[in-house]
Formats: C-alpha cells, sequence, structure tokens
C-alpha cells in the first residue's frame, strides 16, 4: 500500500473567519476561500480544508466535539488506490467520489479518504548550520537569520494525532489493513506509525484515550528547520495566538515542536526535523514521561537585551 | 509572652474597566505579571463572572486560542480550545469533553463605583 502521507485535514468549525486568520497567520496559503470555508495550503499543496460545522456536505465527526470531520490521505498511484478499495471493500463500505478519491471509515470511526496524492515536488534548501568538523556547511556569506520580514511557510502536512478508544484495535487497522508500519512505542499510550510510502518518522500517532476523549490530540506541518520554525512560532505568539508546549524537541521521532491551542478543538503543532526511517529500523519502546517525551523544553519570555534602558532583569548601565 | 498575630490586608488590584467587557465577550487578564494571562473575566446576561486560566482537564492548561478568545463563536460557552472542553459560562461546570462534570476555579472580582475591575492581590 504505497501511501505517501497526508494529504488534507476537513474541519468543521463554528468560526469560518477566524479559523482562517488563524491559519493564514499559521502560514499556510487560503485557496479558494470564502465566508463559508475553504482551503489553506502548504508549500507542496497538502492543505486544511474548513467548512461550517453546519454544512450537510461533511462528514460526521468520529465523536461529538470532535471538530475533524476527515482524513485524506495521498497514495502513490490509481493501483494503490484500487487496492486500498478492494481491502476495505472486504468488510466496509468504500465510496467512489466525483473527484475520484475513495471514501470510507477506520475502527475507530474516523472518516478517511485516499486519492492519488496532490503533493507538488518543490526544491528548497532545508536549515543547515556551520558545525566545525561537519563535511556540509552553509555558502560562505549566506546568512542563518532569516532577515526580518521573510515569509516563512509551512511546507508539508505532517502528522496527526488521534485519540481512540481501543488503540490495539485502531494499530491493527492501519497496520494489517492499510500497511503502516510501528516505528517506535510508547508503552501503554499507543505507537507511531509511518505508512509504506513515506520515510517519515510517523503520520499518524495514535493514543488510548477514554471514550469521551475520542477525537484528535493535535496535527502538525513540517517547517524548513528549527530556526524557520522558533521565528515562526515566535511571530504567532506575538499576534496573540496562545502557546501550548514548546519550543522543545522530542525524543522518538526527534522533532523540534511547539504546539498551540487552536479553534480546531484540539492543538495545532509546528514542527521541523523529523527523523526518517525505513524498513531497516527497529521499533524502540518506552514509557510515557516528560523525560521520555522531550530532550529539552524552552520557556518563551518578551525580547529583551542587555545594556542600557533595560531593567527587567538588571542591566549594564 | 504572647505575640502579635501577624494581619494580612488583601490588596486589590485594578486589571481594567468593566464596562471595556461586553455582553458574551471574555477577556484574559495577567494581574500579577507573570506574563501570561491567568485569569479571564465573561459577561453574560449582564454578568460579570471570572475563571482561572486553567482548564480542569490538564492542570493548568491555557484555554484561550487567541489573546481573549475563551469563548465558542455566539459566545454561549466558554471553551477549552486545547481538545474542545466546553463548560457554561455562569457555572463553570464542563458539560461536553475531556472533563465533563469538572468545574473551572471561579476568582472573586469587584467592581467599583466607578466601574474598576478589581481582584484581591494574591
Amino acid at each position: 500500500m504505497k501511501i505517501v502521507g497526508l494529504d488534507s485535514l476537513i474541519f468543521g468549525v463554528d468560526d469560518v473567519p477566524g479559523a482562517a486568520r488563524f491559519l493564514i497567520d499559521y502560514g499556510l496559503t487560503p485557496v479558494d476561500v470564502s465566508d463559508a470555508g475553504g482551503r489553506f495550503e502548504a508549500i507542496d499543496g497538502t492543505s486544511v480544508v474548513i467548512a461550517r460545522e453546519d454544512n450537510p456536505r461533511l462528514p460526521v465527526p468520529p465523536a461529538p466535539g470532535c471538530r475533524l470531520r476527515k482524513t485524506m490521505m495521498g497514495v502513490a498511484d490509481g493501483a494503490t488506490l484500487q487496492a486500498i478499495a478492494a481491502e476495505l471493500r472486504r468488510d466496509r463500505e468504500v465510496r467512489v467520489l466525483p473527484d475520484g478519491s475513495i471514501e470510507s471509515i477506520d475502527d475507530s470511526n474516523f472518516v478517511i479518504g485516499f486519492r492519488t496524492t496532490v503533493r507538488r515536488p518543490f526544491a528548497l534548501p532545508g536549515e543547515i548550520s556551520n558545525a566545525p568538523g561537519s563535511v556540509i556547511f552553509r555558502p560562505v556569506n549566506s546568512l542563518g537569520v532569516p532577515p526580518p520580514g521573510t515569509v516563512i511557510r509551512p511546507r508539508s502536512l505532517s502528522h496527526v494525532v488521534y485519540f481512540v478508544p481501543d488503540v490495539l484495535k485502531a494499530e491493527a487497522f492501519y497496520v494489517n489493513r492499510l500497511g503502516f508500519r510501528c516505528t517506535d512505542r510508547f508503552t501503554s499510550t499507543g505507537p507511531f506509525l509511518q505508512p509504506a510510502g513515506s520515510l517519515d518518522h510517523h503520520t499518524h500517532f495514535l493514543i488510548g484515550a477514554p471514550p469521551h476523549m475520542h477525537g484528535v490530540e493535535h496535527f502538525t506541518f513540517h517547517f524548513g528547520g528549527p530556526s524557520e520554525m522558533i521565528t515562526n512560532g515566535y511571530r504567532f505568539v506575538e499576534k496573540g495566538y496562545q502557546a501550548f508546549w514548546g519550543p522543545g524537541r522530542h525524543i522518538l521521532g526527534s522533532n523540534w515542536f511547539w504546539y498551540f491551542n487552536s479553534p480546531f478543538a484540539c492543538h495545532i503543532e509546528m514542527d521541523a526535523d523529523m527523523d526518517l526511517h525505513d524498513a531497516s529500523w527497529a521499533p524502540r519502546e518506552a514509557a510515557l514521561s516528560a523525560d521520555a517525551s522531550q530532550t529539552f523544553l524552552l520557556k518563551m519570555r518578551k525580547k529583551w537585551a542587555p545594556g542600557p534602558g533595560i531593567h527587567e532583569n538588571g542591566d549594564y548601565a | 509572652m504572647a505575640t502579635t498575630p501577624e494581619v494580612k490586608i488583601a490588596r486589590l488590584l485594578r486589571i481594567g474597566r468593566a464596562d471595556e467587557i461586553g455582553e458574551g465577550q471574555s477577556r484574559g487578564f495577567d494581574p500579577h505579571e507573570s506574563g501570561e494571562d491567568t485569569m479571564f473575566v465573561v459577561r453574560q446576561g449582564g454578568v460579570l463572572q471570572a475563571w482561572r486560566n486553567a482548564c480542569p482537564h490538564i492542570d493548568g492548561a491555557p484555554m484561550a486560542w487567541r489573546k481573549d478568545a475563551y469563548l465558542n463563536a455566539d459566545g454561549s460557552r466558554i471553551v477549552c480550545h486545547a481538545h474542545g472542553a466546553e463548560f457554561l459560562p455562569d457555572s463553570g461546570i464542563c458539560v461536553q469533553g475531556p472533563c465533563v462534570g469538572k468545574k473551572l476555579t471561579a476568582v472573586p472580582i469587584i467592581v467599583d463605583r466607578r466601574g474598576e475591575l478589581l481582584v484581591k492581590e494574591e
């Protein structure tokens, strides 16, 4: 099953203009957006789609209160699409939509879709640090800090995290029916899952949770590196958005993270520099704890500089 | 020899004007200058009610998705925008989401004769 990753997440919201402003300030590009909703794209064309929560065309949520209505996955080709349809039709309905995508439901009641991926190839340098001894450096006279005013855009839809009432059942569906692979696991919490067509540490993370939490913990896009992610997150906070956790760096997957509250009844993350793994990778397992979750956690404070006139924590005057 | 018991007299801190919070609106405040809003005030049916900015789902989790955005779109419920918990604005009781039945922590507030909104210094 050559599933290459997430193509789009579709949400129903009660405040379309507010959610649209939020996604634009996060860095996504609005495409075909009106007061009724629309699509917000990363550089590679992966996206978040929003619509008014009472829009009858939206699929039903997996549980009351969950605003995620559908998870659209991209696949490599039409043959994969046919193979997924045939596999799922063994025990559930699979609808073919007018755009050629297929739609069904997973074993945790999340509506899932598949289509030949919309991801557009693009070439942009990632962040390179000038580490002494390294064989790779930034070109001489190129700057490490994005100049003021630089537009920072998410590059690609990264992963989604579900709260599921039966994590073993949920994992079995993605592994046995759709060809995902567990890359790492938090004991008694759940697995990080990678589809066969991606090297990302995970596109899905499943968390076992009580039925009343059934829904989404967070979703996120990849940024070009830690400097982009932290600069973008800092700008986001300065615009008044509420940080929840971070910035920091995870251990499983290694990705830099910064989580924020969102109008989607879940967190939204900014991430960068996630590990890549292939089939030779042996999954690790760890008990979930603060120490196992992050290698470090930073705390944001207001901008400050030493020198005359700066009295918050003393100065050099 | 008996000592005189220490008597602490709570000071009142001005956090804003009551009339700056309209019907069905919310506003966050940081009265003790912690660096982030630790409480918020909601006006419903003309009545101001203040709560700690801390969802009972995850101890101390901040609730707004944007500065002062503690309510749903029609202003009828307080929402924790971490995981969608919804609370009744008059009682602070969670009626939907991951902490159903739990309650927000109320913060005593005073509106003085000039319309200033005051809280006790901790």
